[in-house]
């Protein structure tokens, strides 16, 4: 049986970084992915099969057929469902993950972020809880992640969050028309505004070059690779080593232990379905929330007969993304001048200190959106969506209309949740996580509460009409999952320590969105990012 | 993915019969209708379409079999004539109809709901990328201004 230091299960945002940090610390490390590596042809540019619009199909995996999920409805009714239904909550299967298609946004947690219980109380019905590390925890490693990476941004307009210890390597791509409105609107409303940190070159770095501008940013990989994942930073750079050994379209099973409950490796299906064990010292989850807690609760032994980490049964609660709130407005005159990416200019000003509200979230101009998801998504009420008038409103206003939006902090609730399936199996024969629950209602307190204020500030920049926003209970996951393995000190109320490390086991640590506590009302990549840094580090120290 | 090499009008018909292709195409036109611009059938909408019944809406064709035949029995109730018959007017003034107020006769389901569905992929096919059959030669991006540089 083939051995290594270190066994990676998933070769995304976490598990990319975690192999950056531990082969470069000289551990030998086999990283495992369930996808396959992806060129820019194979993402493409089809507007009904992206990440972002996945109407008919994905462009990031897994595979439509043989990946089935079961989502239970508020109704309690179970559906079996593929990867391109919203329900599923996919987030990709390739190498790098949602970094190879993401639309790059690189936020900081606030300090605020990791202590929502102690600022806010904990609402009936909902398991908000502190992180057990802070801010200044993760501060260093957020540092690391920008400067190896690349983030563009400007630090000194980053006033909702403590000074910088170094600043960003890279200036903010360029300003556009709408983010100069936007910014303007938000002088006259007093509040202040920052540029969209980005995990994208500014600049020629690292050997790649600066972005172009293009108008097919999010959900799709980049034409000249100016923006940065793990699939062209960490995981080469760990391969080059030549301490790290990738092994794609390789679905891990379980993990394994020995007669004594210990984790000594893991088993996966190669691509042909061929089982294979392997043995290692350490074995990191990074799967996202979804998977990973599938893996853990599908790990099961004599010792822990209901999955790996699970004897308190907290593998797969708290699953938490983000609703988005926002509103869409339309402009006199031209807003639109196709320069992209198009997430430009934000406000963090309601993030935290609102009345009446438990957290916030941010607000920021979109990325650049098709014209199949404009007539889709932006089209007002009131407008037939078909005929002359349809046709004339796309005409007329495409290029008028812009909207605001942001990530929602959730409040948790341990009622959604991952569970596995009794019946259902993968291709693999694996069985398949089931997800259900409905949001905790002051998530949607939130959500309208920063939906009037993405109003306010369309409509302080010149909008003379606005629309949109409003939300349901629905389950939230997606690309931005988290919280099913939450970190904290008490093993009865949290799956990992806060080194990330499973409570009851001294080498299987987690480097996903599952361990988040909360989930900030920020894009969650870059947390992702610094926690598998900080885990990684701390791996790399320990063995 | 199946890609046929025939014209749409005569893959559509072999589909749902000459009748129900020519109340299809009319329908596309409705629904995108051409004025200064190409409507959604020049533009490339029965392309999409006849592609897509064979790949991605291929649970659908029983769904437009069915409508397209109670849309032509409409059509017959109201004014003795096809659908493709109508003028523009007139096709408008019907969908118009049975979307808010409902049907004479019989629908495998509610009829504003197989407007929606029709919308809908007539929205793809004008509208999406000209990889997924559609939109040809960019003509939705032209005429609304989605210019794509890299």
């Amino acid at each position: 049986m083939n051995h290594y230091d270190v066994v990676i299960v998933g070769a995304g945002a976490g598990g990319g970084i975690a192999a950056g940090v531990l082969a470069a610390a000289g551990k030998s490390t086999l990283l495992l992915e369930r996808g396959r590596s992806l060129s820019f042809e194979d993402v493409a540019r089809d507007h009904l099969r992206s990440q972002r619009t996945s109407r008919y199909g994905v462009n990031a995996g897994p595979d439509l057929e043989g990946n089935p999920r079961v989502i239970v409805d508020q109704a309690g009714g179970a559906h079996i469902v593929e990867p391109a239904d919203g329900g599923y909550s996919n987030n990709a299967a390739c190498v790098g993950s949602g970094t190879r298609v993401y639309g790059g946004q690189a936020w900081r947690f606030m300090p605020q972020d990791f202590r929502m219980a102690s600022i806010y109380g904990v609402p009936e019905g909902s398991s908000l809880a502190d992180w057990p590390i802070t801010h200044e925890d993760l501060a260093p490693f957020y540092e690391k992640v920008e400067w190896e990476l690349g983030v563009s941004a400007d630090a000194s307009r980053m006033t909702h969050l403590p000074p910088y210890n170094r600043p960003y390597p890279m200036e903010p791509l360029p300003m556009t028309k709408r983010a100069m409105l936007f910014e303007a609107g938000a002088k006259g409303l007093n509040w202040h505004t920052t540029r969209v940190p980005l995990l994208i070159n500014s600049t020629t770095r690292n050997g790649r070059p600066a972005c172009i501008n293009c108008q097919h940013c999010v959900g799709f990989a980049c034409p000249v690779d100016a923006k940065s994942g793990t699939q062209n930073t960490t995981i080469p750079q760990a391969i080059a080593s030549g301490k790290c050994t990738l092994v794609t379209q390789a679905m891990t099973e379980r993990i394994i232990v020995d007669s004594s409950g210990r984790a000594t490796g893991v088993a996966y299906f190669d691509r042909e379905g061929v089982r294979h064990e392997v043995s290692a010292d350490v074995i990191v989850a990074s799967g996202g929330a979804i998977e990973t807690a599938r893996l853990l609760l599908n790990s099961t032994s004599a010792q822990e007969p209901l999955g790996l980490g699970n004897a308190h049964e907290q593998v797969g609660l708290n699953l938490q993304g983000h609703y988005y709130a926002g509103a869409v407005g339309l402009f006199e005159e031209d807003v639109w001048d196709g320069i992209g990416p198009g997430a430009c200019m934000a406000t963090c000003e309601f993030n935290h200190d609102n009345d009446g509200i438990v957290g916030g979230g941010l607000l920021a101009d979109d990325f650049i959106a098709t014209p199949f998801s404009v007539w889709n998504g932006m089209i007002p009420p009131g407008v037939r969506r078909w005929g002359v008038e349809a046709k004339q409103w796309m005409r007329d206003n495409h290029r008028r209309v812009a909207d605001i939006k942001g990530p929602v902090h959730e409040i948790p609730t341990s009622v959604c949740r991952v569970s596995i399936d009794p019946t259902v199996r993968d291709k693999y024969g694996i069985p398949v996580v089931r997800l259900s629950g409905f949001a905790h209602e002051e998530t949607v307190k939130v959500a309208r509460f920063m939906d009037a204020r993405a109003r306010d500030w369309l409509i302080a920049s010149g909008a003379k009409e606005v629309w949109g926003g409003g939300h349901g209970r629905g389950l939230s996951g997606g690309q931005h999952q988290a919280g099913t393995c939450r970190m904290g000190d008490d093993p009865l109320t949290s799956v990992v320590d806060a080194n990330c490390r499973v409570h009851g086991h001294d080498n299987v640590y987690i480097a996903d969105g599952s361990v988040h506590v909360t989930n900030g009302g920020f894009n969650p990549v870059l947390t992702i990012m610094a926690l598998a840094w900080r885990t990684a580090d701390g791996i790399a120290k320990a063995w | 993915m199946a890609i046929s090499t025939a014209s749409p009008g005569s893959i559509l018909a072999a589909q749902f019969g000459a009748a129900g292709a020519e109340a299809l195409q009319a329908l596309i036109d409705t629904l995108i209708p051409p004025d200064d611009w190409p409507g959604g059938w020049e533009a490339g909408v029965g392309d999409y379409l006849a592609r897509g019944f064979a790949n991605q809406l291929s649970s659908f064709v029983p769904t437009y079999m069915a409508c397209l035949a109670s849309l032509s029995a409409e059509a017959q109730l109201a004014y003795s004539r096809p659908f493709a018959g109508f003028t523009p007017a007139e096709r408008a003034e019907l969908l118009e109809r049975l979307e808010d107020s409902g049907s004479a006769v019989e629908w495998v389901i509610p009829p504003a709901r197989f407007i929606r569905i029709a919308t809908e992929h007539t929205a793809e096919g004008f509208y999406a990328d000209p990889g997924n059959g559609g939109n040809k030669d960019s003509v939705s991006w032209k005429m609304i201004g989605f210019e794509v540089a890299g």
